[in-house]
């Protein structure tokens, strides 16, 4: 009767999905490429130094050139247990003689290298990774048994400092 | 009256903006990367501690920096908010002789030497001379083989100089000059790092950056000038590709290697003072 018609019966159009997929997958595949994998879980903070023309070590890592070890104030526990509050953690651990146990880690990495594989000691970069508070002693501790075992390479882990920015040097 | 039905929402333009995303995200995102300097221990040999090697104070660039960050370079303190000048003091104690002749060298810095063809094909006949004058030693003397290994050593030297000097001659600027000339720095100009103990390891970084700077804007300057294009990227491509062995590696090898002959990385960390 009325002029006027109720337009309850009249449903929304369904909104066309057939994009979806596209969307998913872009989100997949931007996570895919963003991501890198965690090799360990870091046990010691660090901040890292900031350097000009540093080499990216990721060739090195994909012929398992380098080894890392990372120094800096252990995340959890007492810091006080190690020395001048340093740890040094090589792979999952944090040893008790800290730096000193260098040497048979790399012997136990370089035993462990795949079969086929080359390289020779002297060539198989160690890399710190330390944090930017960390005194060179350590490092010069580290470097005289390298030395005197014969791995001759080494790295100073750094990030690319941006233009402009400063190294973060702390003179107090 | 007519019964209207709502459009058909149009979706072929989400293709596109979900790329426009897709590729937003892709430039804009920065991947936390392993870096590093790279850098050479030298081989454990045995010295005897009463021997003291003495190397003019002119081919010493030294660097001390002690715990409180404060750094002394050659004989003037340089302030840590100054640091980012390091490089070019460097480049500057590389370069200041370069090109000049005995008698206007500037005597506070490295003396620079110049090789030719003739100069190395003397040095290696000498050195052939050398070796076969070892090796026709007695068994019987105890020190052959020591000295028999030295001189083949020597002997390799001059063949790795006489490798590098011809890719320097072939360079296309090089192409129509007779008599090239390679300069070389004193082969005992170094770079002295003296840290304290208690340095950080920022600020020791900081100045190994300065010296990886300064080497690397001495060698894109000069592989500009001898390839037409830097070392920087001729060393990337060769560390992403340096188990192929096409002859593009190859190349790249040989004017990495001329490049690193004429600004050579000679640092010498010392060990830190309490």
């Amino acid at each position: 009767m009325s002029k006027f018609k109720s337009n309850d019966k009249k449903a929304a159009p369904a909104i066309n999905t057939s994009s979806l997929p596209d969307i998913v997958f872009m989100l997949l595949f931007f996570f895919m490429v963003a991501t890198t994998t965690k090799d360990i879980d870091p046990m010691v903070k660090i901040d890292n130094a900031r350097g000009e023309g540093v080499v990216d070590l990721t060739p090195f890592k994909q012929r398992s050139e380098v080894d890392f070890v990372y120094l800096g104030a252990p995340i959890k526990g007492d810091a006080s247990k190690f020395d001048k509050g340093i740890a040094v953690q090589f792979d999952g651990i944090l040893p008790e003689n800290g730096i000193n146990y260098i040497i048979q880690w790399k012997d136990m990495k370089y035993a462990n290298k795949p079969s086929g594989y080359t390289i020779a000691k002297e060539e198989v970069v160690t890399c710190f990774k330390a944090d930017e508070e960390v005194p060179v002693g350590i490092l010069f501790d580290a470097r005289k048994l390298l030395q005197d075992n014969d791995y001759n390479s080494i790295a100073y882990g750094a990030q690319e400092k941006g233009t402009g920015r400063e190294y973060r040097i702390d003179n107090n | 009256m007519a019964k209207r039905e709502a459009p058909e929402i149009n979706a072929g333009s989400m293709a596109d903006i979900a790329f426009l995303l897709l590729i937003f995200f892709l430039v804009t995102t920065t991947m936390d990367k392993d870096t590093a300097f790279l850098r050479k221990i030298p081989k454990k040999v045995e010295i005897p501690e009463n021997i003291i090697i003495e190397v003019e104070k002119k081919n010493v660039y030294k660097i001390t920096i002690n715990n409180k960050q404060a750094m002394q370079v050659r004989d003037s303190i340089l302030p840590v908010t100054e640091i980012e000048n390091l490089h070019k003091r460097i480049k500057h104690f590389y370069q200041v002789n370069k090109g000049l002749r005995f008698g206007s060298f500037n005597t506070e810095y490295p003396y620079y030497s110049y090789a030719t063809r003739e100069s190395i094909d003397a040095g290696i006949a000498e050195a052939e001379t050398a070796l076969s004058a070892k090796e026709a030693l007695p068994d019987t003397d105890p020190n052959k083989e020591v000295q028999v290994e030295y001189a083949n050593n020597l002997l390799d030297e001059w063949f790795k100089k006489d490798a590098v000097y011809r890719v320097f001659a072939k360079a296309e600027v090089n192409k129509n000059k007779r008599n090239i000339e390679m300069p070389e720095i004193d082969i005992k100009a170094h770079v002295k790092i003296e840290p304290f103990i208690g340095t950080d390891y920022s600020a020791y970084v900081a100045i190994q950056s300065e010296i990886q700077k300064a080497l690397m804007q001495m060698r894109d300057a000069e592989s500009m000038e001898l390839f037409g294009m830097t070392y920087s990227s001729m060393l990337k491509y060769y560390q992403q590709n340096a188990l192929e062995q096409t002859p593009i590696v190859k190349q790249y090898k040989e004017r990495l290697d001329l490049l690193e002959t004429l600004y050579p990385e000679r640092i010498i960390e010392v060990n830190p003072k309490k």
